[in-house]
C-alpha cells in the first residue's frame, strides 16, 4: 500500500483501433483510502501526441511539465509536431536518465502518425522500456482489472464509434472494482483530421 | 481484503506467537514448517433462470513450477456412491489445493449423511449455510481458499453462494475467484449485471435509465464463461490448461471440458 505507485491511485487505458485510437483517464486523486480531488486528469497532449501518465500524482505532475518542455524545444527546432513513435522515444530516453531513482510513473501514449496515417500506441515502465502493443496497453493500480475487461471487450478494427464504447466500458467497469480509481473518466477519440474529448460521469464512490 | 489473498512472506499464519522461539541459539535443526501453499487457478460460477453454471481452470502450480495440467477445483457434493452420481451440488474451491480437497471431503460428508438421516437431498440453501460452519470452525487455522457453491434452489432457481475463507457468505448471480479473479470479475459486473449500461435515449443526465440485468440463457452464459477464461489465460500465467464446466440443471449435472492454452 505504501509503494509509490499506489498511494494517489489513478488508471489509465489506450486502444487501437480502424484508423483510429482511443485513450481514457480516471480522474480521482486520493492520499491512500481518501480521496482528495475528482477533478484531476491524467492524459496531457503535445500536438498530435496523448501521453496518459499514472502512479505518484507529483511524478504525474512533473514528467507532463518536463514533457511539455522538452516537446516545446523540439517544435522550435525541427519547425515541425513531434510524432508518437519520436515521442516515445523521447520519453523512454528521459526515464531512462533517472534510472536510479525513477520516476513513480507508468506512461502510455497514443497518438496518429501523421506522416503514415498509422495509428500508434505503446506503454512504458517507469524507467522507460517500452512495450509496443497492437491492441491496448494499461496502466495504473487498476491494470489487473484493465487486463481483464480489455482482453474480453476488445476486438480488432473498431471504427470510432465502438471503439470509444468499447474503451469507455473497459475503464468504467475496471475502476468499479478498484477503490483507488474512480471518479469520473476523460475519454479521447483520435482520428486523422479530428479529435473528440468527452467526459464521462461514472459512478461517485 | 486483498491481505488475505497474498502470502504472509515468512511466519505462517497463525494468529499467536510462533511456537518455536525465532531467536534460538544453536544449529537450525529444520526449516520452519509453512502450512499454506497457493495452488494458483481461477473459478467462476454464474446462475440463471433454471440453472447454474460451474467453471474452473485445471491447472495447479506452485510457484512458477506447474503440477499437473489436470487438478479438477469442481467437486460434486452429495449423491450416491464415490462418483457422487444424482449429485445437484457443485462446490468450487480455489487457493490451496489440499485445503480444498479437505473441505470438500467435509461438505461432502456432511451431504451424505443428511440423505442417511433425513431420507432426502440436503437443499443448497442449507448446504450453504453448513459450508460457512465448516469453515468458521476453523477460524484461528482457516482453510486457504476461497469457495463457490452452486445448485438449483427449492424453486428450480439457480443458486449461488461464495465465500470468503473464514466462511462469510453471500448469495450472488456471478462470482470470479482465485488467480484471475480481479481479471475476470470486473468483465462479469458488465456482461452478466450489465453494469455502466444504460438504455440509450431514455433520459439526460441522472434520469437515464439503467439497464436491468436479467437471467441470461443458458447457450450466452457457456459463452460469457469461455470468453472469460480465455482472456484470463492470455494476461495470468497461473490459469490455463483445461477448462472444466459442471451445468447443473433439473435434469442433473452435465460436465463439460475444453482446452485451454499450455503455456
Amino acid at each position: 500500500m505504501s509503494s509509490p505507485f499506489s498511494i494517489n491511485g489513478g488508471a489509465c487505458v489506450a486502444m487501437v483501433g480502424k484508423d483510429c485510437v482511443a485513450i481514457a483517464c480516471d480522474l480521482r486523486l486520493g492520499l491512500q483510502a481518501l480521496t482528495v480531488s475528482n477533478n484531476f486528469p491524467k492524459i496531457f497532449n503535445y500536438g498530435d501526441v496523448y501521453l496518459g501518465l499514472t502512479g505518484l500524482a507529483t511524478d504525474v505532475s512533473t514528467v507532463a511539465e518536463t514533457m511539455r518542455y522538452k516537446v516545446n524545444m523540439y517544435r522550435l527546432r525541427e519547425e515541425r509536431q513531434i510524432s508518437p513513435q519520436t515521442m516515445a522515444n523521447l520519453v523512454s530516453s528521459s526515464l531512462y536518465e533517472r534510472r536510479f531513482g525513477p520516476w513513480f510513473v507508468s506512461p502510455v501514449i497514443a497518438g496518429i502518425n501523421h506522416t503514415t496515417g498509422k495509428p500508434f500506441i505503446c506503454g512504458f515502465d517507469s524507467i522507460g522500456c517500452i512495450d509496443f502493443a497492437k491492441d491496448f496497453i494499461v496502466s495504473g493500480t487498476a491494470s489487473d482489472q484493465l487486463f481483464g475487461t480489455c482482453e474480453g471487450l476488445w476486438e480488432p478494427d473498431l471504427g470510432p464509434e465502438d471503439l470509444f464504447e468499447t474503451v469507455s466500458q473497459a475503464l468504467l467497469n475496471a475502476v468499479d472494482r478498484d477503490a483507488l480509481s474512480g471518479w469520473g473518466a476523460h475519454v479521447y477519440i483520435i482520428e486523422k483530421d479530428k479529435v473528440t474529448k468527452r467526459l464521462l460521469k461514472g459512478r461517485q464512490d | 481484503m486483498a491481505s488475505m489473498y497474498s502470502m504472509p512472506s515468512t511466519t505462517p499464519g497463525y494468529s499467536f506467537p510462533s511456537t518455536h522461539p525465532m531467536t534460538a541459539s544453536g544449529p537450525r535443526q529444520h526449516a520452519g514448517f509453512y502450512p499454506y501453499t497457493d495452488n494458483g487457478g481461477s473459478t467462476l460460477g454464474i446462475s440463471g433462470k433454471d440453472f447454474t453454471i460451474m467453471a474452473g481452470d485445471t491447472r495447479s502450480t506452485s510457484g512458477y513450477n506447474i503440477n499437473t495440467r489436470y487438478e479438477p477445483k469442481l467437486f460434486k457434493i452429495g449423491g450416491d456412491g464415490p462418483k457422487n452420481e444424482g449429485a445437484t451440488i457443485v462446490l468450487s474451491v480455489v487457493g490451496f489445493a489440499a485445503d480444498g480437497h479437505a473441505l470438500k471431503e467435509r461438505l461432502d460428508t456432511v451431504a451424505k449423511m443428511y440423505k442417511y438421516q433425513h431420507g432426502k437431498p440436503i437443499s443448497v440453501a442449507a448446504c450453504a449455510q453448513r459450508l460457512s460452519h465448516i469453515l468458521y470452525d476453523k477460524r484461528f487455522f482457516p482453510f486457504y481458499v476461497h469457495a463457490i457453491l452452486g445448485g438449483l434452489d427449492e424453486n428450480g432457481v439457480g443458486a449461488l453462494y461464495s465465500y470468503d475463507p473464514v466462511g462469510s457468505y453471500e448469495r450472488e448471480q456471478c462470482r470470479a475467484a482465485g488467480a484471475a479473479s480481479s481479471l475476470i470479475m470486473p468483465f462479469l459486473d458488465n456482461q452478466v449485471n450489465f453494469k455502466n449500461q444504460y438504455i440509450p435515449g431514455s433520459g439526460e443526465g441522472h434520469a437515464l435509465q439503467q439497464r436491468m440485468p436479467e437471467p441470461l440463457p443458458r447457450h450466452e452464459v457457456e459463452e460469457i464463461v469461455q470468453d472469460a477464461f480465455t482472456s484470463a489465460v492470455e494476461r495470468h500465467i497461473e490459469v490455463g490448461d483445461g477448462l472444466q464446466m459442471f451445468v447443473i440443471t433439473s435434469n442433473g449435472i452435465e460436465e463439460i471440458y475444453k482446452d485451454l492454452k499450455k503455456d
